[in-house]
């Protein structure tokens, strides 16, 4: 991991170059990248990793991949048709550009580069994944207060959370998700979270006890948005300033495709992602149940302006009246 | 005749402190923002406490207190709010609507209790 910086990001690495593995995975360790490698090379098993993964940050991808001439160009197309916010970096055997190919295919990649000279994709990485930097006692912050939240919620759970990462991907994970506005002097965006409605239906319910029979998806709504709005409130109490500063009042239009499960903010910065694992413990066989987090500070981020407020819980605790 | 007005948009919330303030012997009405809020008052004398959020469509939890000692001239009932604001800012706005105290999500049940039961009495 990349000295000072607590966040990572996944990328899938679709690379035929088993003698030079233990290179590439160091590199990808020093640029603070966890590589995800797939079993089979097949066209169709790739595109099933990327509908199974919607939380990358890019790909790393061999011209020849799959030991065909041109493998990796044809299956670039392929991706980049269907995921065309996912930047592309391109490993060549000779140059370290994208000479001889046409115009149209050079255009999906950010940089072409090759295993004898890796400083070239560095730079670019530090540019089109990690171009954002997410202070990491913020980062550290927001996952303190959404673990709390979700102890509140599933009191039943014990909660798991993932080093957090830079997402480039506009794929929303799960049918039921929640979106909340944040806003403040520093920063204005965005809050999500993601789940699958199935898995989460089945914690609320076996959290419930007998009640948990006739729950429906509305009780699920409720409880994620709950969930929300306790992160959201806290999110405000530690971060946003309460001096009343006239805030921006511009937007953007959020693009919501429910076919392509795709969400775009108008922006290719990367978003913030963490993932937190329930585990029930009156129910070890149950499967573990995710649930995603994203930040997208899309219409303005300035972290050198972020002032952590004093806390004011000192006096009184959570859950406790202050009386008037 | 309720005792006790529950005001929260979240069905999770609502449920939780209903069930929790009932299991302790009080009667409680639930409503689900600051206009139904007003209402569930206007309709019931015997509300003596108020216990709400503050962020909630059509009517927040404030402009409700508001309006309780404006338009409904009920200076009786107290007010609580629950919620997951904490600054200086609002709870200045809600003590000059004359609110009784402010909660901090999440709710706390067993810690607050007593000074509920309290307030309905009082």
């Amino acid at each position: 991991m990349r000295e000072g910086n607590s966040v990572v990001s996944k990328v899938l690495v679709l690379d035929d170059a088993d003698v030079h593995f233990a290179s590439l995975k160091a590199f990808c360790d020093e640029c603070g990248l966890i590589g995800i490698r797939p079993q089979q090379k097949s066209m169709s098993r790739i595109m099933a990793i990327l509908k199974s993964n919607v939380d990358l940050g890019g790909i790393l991808l061999y011209e020849h991949f799959g030991a065909r001439t041109g493998g990796g160009i044809e299956l670039a197309r392929e991706i980049h048709a269907s995921r065309p916010e996912l930047p592309l970096f391109l490993r060549r055997d000779g140059v370290a550009n994208v000479a001889g190919l046409n115009e149209k295919d050079a255009a999906m990649f950010r940089c072409a580069y090759t295993l004898a000279d890796l400083q070239h994709l560095r730079v670019t990485l530090e540019a089109s994944i990690f171009s954002r930097v997410y202070p990491t006692d913020l980062v550290r912050g927001i996952t303190e207060m959404t673990r709390a939240s979700l102890q509140t919620l599933f009191a039943n759970c014990d909660i798991d959370v993932e080093t957090p990462y830079l997402v480039k991907d506009r794929i929303i994970y799960g049918e039921v998700f929640t979106l909340i506005a944040i806003e403040s002097h520093w920063c204005r965006g965005y809050m999500m979270f993601q789940a699958e409605e199935d898995a989460l239906m089945g914690v609320v319910r076996r959290g419930a006890g007998e009640e948990g029979e006739a729950m429906t998806f509305r009780e699920l709504n409720s409880v994620l948005g709950e969930t929300t709005n306790l992160v959201w409130g806290s999110f405000k109490n530690r971060y946003v300033g309460h001096e009343t500063a006239s805030l921006s009042q511009t937007q953007v239009p959020i693009i919501i495709n429910h076919q392509r499960r795709f969400i775009s903010f108008g922006s290719d910065d990367p978003q913030l992602c963490l993932k937190y694992t329930l585990r029930e413990r009156d129910y070890p066989d149950a499967p573990p149940t995710p649930i995603y987090q994203r930040f997208v500070f899309n219409l303005n981020w300035s972290p050198d302006q972020l002032r952590e407020n004093p806390s004011v819980e000192s006096l009184f605790d959570s859950g406790e009246l202050e009386l008037f | 005749m309720a005792q006790v007005l529950m005001v929260d948009d979240s069905s999770t919330v609502r449920n939780e402190v209903c069930d929790f303030l009932k299991s302790n012997g009080l009667t409680v009405t639930p409503a689900i923002d600051g206009k139904d809020g007003l209402d569930k008052l206007r309709a019931d004398p015997a509300i003596r406490l108020v216990i709400s959020d503050v962020n909630m469509p059509n009517m927040d939890g404030l402009t409700m207190a508001e309006k309780i000692r404006g338009e409904l001239k009920n200076a009786a009932v107290h007010v609580i709010m629950l919620t997951t604001e904490n600054s200086p800012a609002m709870k200045e706005r809600g003590k000059a609507a004359g609110i009784k105290g402010w909660i901090v999500k999440p709710f706390n049940g067993g810690a607050v209790l007593a000074t509920l039961k309290k307030l309905v009495t009082a």
